[in-house]
């Protein structure tokens, strides 16, 4: 008796795998892709560069200041500040920018470059640290998740690695 | 002397039968391929076409003769050739390289792969962070989002398991299809132990990267790397990083493959596969050995590609967990020992039956997904071609 009911439920089991199956295209895959979308899931900020804290208009165009980004766990990516100038397409020829990295009213840093042409062309300048907290660098250089400047999702981003 | 006409085998089951049972296939895989009908352009219907023919081919073959892992293995040796074909392609119109700039990490237009799944677990469930270059929703420039991927994944695995190994993965026909290249295995004797390998592997990639918050397989070893997109090399460590995927491809989905006729990358690398593995608890399908009719002549360990069985598991009549139901065990058994089975029912009761019902899932699932990347290949591959 228990063999046959255990029978049963195996098909019972059998038959809804196929449901499911038919289901994964119409309503299961967006089912579960919803639901990873909603699990409040962020990137990692050494990719996406963190949060907004400060935008500074510039008419056209404007300056978007992140908060630091600093390494967790064993994470091998160095401490830094992303800024980013926005839109591209706005962008004067050439940007020269004092800009307030950690808040407290004076500069920190002073980004300067060559808006780049091309859509995969990347941009050429310099950091100058106003501050001792942060570091400068030109590009091109070497580039990595802590120190960049690039043209990346309609924006020019810079990472102000921090000391 | 009179030759002696020795009688054809008897085909497994009749033709109109296999087209009765074929039918359901076909509609589903006509079903699942009508949305690129109604798109414009030549090549995408003519790459929907020859998958829905392909597939429903295969199939038909496969209820014909009674065998799964030969006529799988067409379907899934041209899914591991094809999928670099149109991927490549892929990158290079979008960003004429195939290499991975860091521009497009920040941006989040890395296409995501199912092998980072295991390695985002513990970082996601600690930190909610997700450690890898991509974007949660679909964008324009990257429509392979996690979300969708992951979601892809979840539903596919509730439907084949660990037969995801050997239906649904683009990267294990490759192998398979340098497996099958020789006649003769030319290295026959392989340590079992080490099929405990991705295991260690697993539990390796998954701890640090929850240590480094990177996702360290894909950063450093994975050998697909090589056939698919990887950082630019732009420094002495992404020098290394390429040389140690061309070696392992080279080695584990190249050579290793052809001299031992195994999917060695599957079998004692994948950290994926070994993940997968523990799926093979909750699903309902697996492979059994009829004892009464097993006469322990090794054929089934021989074909496995993926060393799943051991002289003592078929002692007991079960696979290892690492079984991705691929069924070359069961083509293999000249005394139809090795059966497909329903958990619950009576060994090699119904296996025909139980046989049947998972190749409705697996069969449908590869349709859409592999199938699906199937056509894109061959839509690309026809636009290369100098045709009017």
């Amino acid at each position: 008796m228990r063999a046959r009911i255990l029978a049963i439920l195996a098909y019972i089991g059998a038959a809804v795998t196929l449901l499911i199956a038919a289901c994964v295209p119409f309503v299961l895959m967006g089912v579960f892709s919803n639901a990873v979308a909603h699990a409040g899931l962020h990137m990692d900020p050494s990719y996406s560069g963190g949060t907004i804290v400060r935008t500074v208009a510039h008419g056209r165009y404007q300056t978007d200041v992140y908060a630091p980004v600093r390494p967790r766990a064993l994470q091998q990516v160095h401490a830094f500040v992303q800024v980013a100038f926005r839109p591209v397409s706005a962008l004067p020829r050439h940007v020269s920018e004092e800009i307030d990295l950690d808040g407290d009213g004076q500069p920190d840093v002073r980004v300067s470059f060559t808006v780049p042409t091309g859509p995969h062309a990347r941009p050429i300048g310099e950091v100058v640290a106003l501050n001792a907290k942060y570091q400068s660098f030109t590009m091109p250089g070497n580039y990595s998740f802590s120190e960049m400047m690039v043209q990346s999702g309609g924006a020019v981003v810079v990472r102000v690695p921090l000391r | 002397m009179a030759s002696r006409v020795l009688p054809r085998p008897p085909a497994f089951r009749s033709v109109g039968r296999s087209v009765l049972l074929t039918l359901p296939m076909a509609l589903w895989a006509l079903l699942m391929f009508t949305p690129s009908f109604r798109q414009p352009g030549r090549n995408s219907h003519i790459g929907a076409l020859l998958v829905i023919l392909f597939m429903t081919a295969l199939f038909f073959l496969m209820m014909r003769t009674g065998k799964t892992y030969r006529w799988r293995r067409y379907f899934f040796v041209a899914l591991g050739l094809l999928f670099p074909v149109g991927f490549i392609a892929s990158l290079v119109a979008v960003r004429g390289t195939m290499s991975i700039p860091i521009e497009r990490m920040v941006s989040g237009d890395t296409p995501f792969c199912y092998m980072v799944i295991p390695m985002l677990i513990l970082p996601a469930a600690v930190t909610r962070t997700i450690i890898f270059p991509g974007s949660i929703l679909p964008t324009a420039s990257n429509p392979h989002s996690i979300a969708i991927m992951i979601g892809l994944w979840l539903a596919l695995t509730l439907v084949v398991g660990k037969a995801w190994c050997s239906y649904i993965c683009f990267f294990g026909g490759i192998e398979e299809g340098f497996a099958a290249l020789p006649k003769r295995m030319k290295i026959r004797k392989l340590d079992p132990r080490l099929r405990l390998v991705p295991w260690a592997i697993l539990l390796f990639v998954v701890v640090l990267s929850a240590a480094l918050f990177e996702p360290v397989y894909c950063m450093w070893l994975c050998p697909f790397k090589t056939v698919t997109e990887y950082p630019a090399v732009h420094s002495v460590q992404t020098a290394i990083q390429m040389g140690i995927f061309i070696t392992l491809f080279g080695g584990l989905v190249v050579v290793l493959p052809y001299l031992t006729r195994k999917r060695t990358q599957c079998a004692f690398f994948c950290p994926f596969g070994a993940f997968q593995s523990l799926f093979n608890k909750i699903n309902l399908f697996e492979i059994r050995f009829d004892r009464e009719k097993c006469v322990d002549c090794t054929l089934c360990q021989t074909a496995c590609p993926t060393m799943a069985l051991s002289a003592e598991s078929i002692r007991e009549g079960k696979t290892l967990l690492n079984c991705m139901k691929c069924g070359a065990c069961v083509d293999s058994c000249k005394k139809s020992a090795a059966v497909w089975h329903l958990k619950g029912t009576k060994v090699a009761l119904k296996p025909e039956r139980a046989r049947l019902l998972f190749l409705y899932g697996a069969w449908a699932m590869a349709t859409m997904f592999g199938g699906s990347i199937l056509a894109n290949s061959i839509s690309t591959i026809i636009g290369f071609l100098p045709l009017r």
